[in-house]
């Protein structure tokens, strides 16, 4: 009985403990995704829908989704990212555009 | 492979030098025979009519809707704004005289060192009487807009960028590279659509050509149910290629105005106008 409840209460230590650590990671990739959405609006190459997604991705966290959460911010690093390249390259490109 | 990319950053650069060294003005006669190289059908001062000026079928519905135009309402109401005073017996009028200054703005304030429009100007009268200011979009601030845009009839678009002050070049040009830089997940930039896709069609819709695009602000649109600023068109222009919008009369939209409605000096003002 008592060896059952031990194990019981491993068992519940490792799956809380699992939770926390993926809350951790979520924590960690949030603000990364946020950092870099940041990054693309100082160049004024922010995305629309960005913002949206890390806000829906800390919804889906607070409800313990933290798959959803995780792509969510994947999501929303990834087009953060795209308009920092997009800048990058407008930084250049926009004078081809320019009637002559 | 590496020859071609030479090739083409050679092409760039070439590029880069000969826009950098050209004036405002040079960019104003270049802007103006795009549009009328590209629509050679419409006479220069229809340009300001905007989509209407290159689709037929739209320019008689809203020839109609002109006859009991839907802006005449907001022009009243901001007459009678204009006409209010303020709790410090002070109005409007003590700003802006008879109100008629629309050609006035956008204009580069060497003092600040900013652009300042006339919006932007409304309300900072209002603060420096005591009042608290309007939001930026729509109401109160659209209608006095509409109402001193509506008396500044006629009178042609005049926007200076004072030569000895590098500055306002510098502002112009950022506003400038604005219009031409791709933006949004859609990855378009303004001229994409208002200049190479001048005529042509977005779903049900016609893409007006850039050219007159400030002369008639601000603009009762169907859509909206009322009048809107400019800057909230700018908004939603931004927003529908998927990019995040900038603040109305923040730093961005003010010069991009500055550099937009400079490329139709000399046309003539003709606000407010109605719009689908
Ligand atoms: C994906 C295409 C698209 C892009 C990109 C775009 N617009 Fe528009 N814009 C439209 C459509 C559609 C309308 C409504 C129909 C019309 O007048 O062209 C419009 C209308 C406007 C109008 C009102 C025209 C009038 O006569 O009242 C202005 C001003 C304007 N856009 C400015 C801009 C600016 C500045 C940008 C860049 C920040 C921009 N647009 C980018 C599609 C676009």
């Amino acid at each position: 009985m008592k060896k059952y409840a031990i194990s019981g209460l491993l068992v519940l230590s490792l799956v809380a403990g699992g939770a926390s650590l993926a809350g951790d990671e979520f924590e960690a990739a949030w603000q990364a995704a946020d950092d870099k959405r940041k990054e693309a609006a100082g160049m004024q190459s922010e995305w629309r829908d960005t913002k949206k997604m890390l806000d829906k991705a800390k919804q889906a966290a607070e409800k313990g989704d933290i798959d959803t959460a995780m792509s969510l911010v994947a999501m929303a690093h990834e087009q953060a990212a795209d308009g920092i390249v997009q800048a990058e390259r407008e930084a250049v490109m926009w004078i081809t555009r320019v009637p002559r | 492979m590496l020859r071609k990319y030479a090739i083409l950053l050679a092409a760039v650069m070439a590029l880069a030098w000969s826009s950098t060294h050209a004036s405002p003005e040079d960019d104003r006669m270049a802007f103006e025979k795009y549009f009328t190289t590209k629509f050679p059908e419409v006479p220069l001062n229809d340009f300001q009519n905007g989509i209407y000026s290159v689709d037929p079928v739209a320019r008689a519905d809203w020839e109609q809707i002109e006859e009991f135009p839907p802006y005449e309402l907001a022009v009243d109401a901001g007459e009678a704004e204009y006409n209010k005073p303020f709790a410090n017996g002070k109005s409007y009028s003590d700003c802006f005289g008879d109100g008629a200054v629309r050609a006035q703005y956008p204009y580069w304030d060497s003092e600040r060192r900013e652009v300042i429009t006339m919006e932007l100007a409304i309300n900072e009268c209002r603060t420096d009487n005591g009042e608290k200011p309007l939001k930026w979009n729509k109401g109160k601030i659209a209608e006095l807009s509409a109402y001193m845009s509506y008396i500044s009839r006629g009178q042609a678009v005049d926007v200076k960028i004072p030569e000895d002050d590098p500055e306002a070049l510098a502002a112009y040009e950022r506003g400038k590279q604005f219009y031409y830089t791709k933006r949004g997940q859609l990855n378009f930039s303004c001229f994409d659509c208002h200049g190479t896709g001048a005529g042509k069609g977005v779903r049900l819709e016609k893409l007006s050509p850039a050219l007159g695009h400030t002369t008639h602000w601000p603009v009762y649109r169907s859509k909206w149910g009322a009048v809107g600023t400019l800057h909230r068109r700018f908004g939603g222009c931004n927003r529908q290629v998927r990019a995040k919008n900038f603040k109305s009369q923040g730093q961005e939209y003010r010069e991009l105005e500055y550099f937009l409605t400079y490329m139709s000096n000399g046309l003539e003002l003709n606000g407010p106008g109605a719009r689908r």
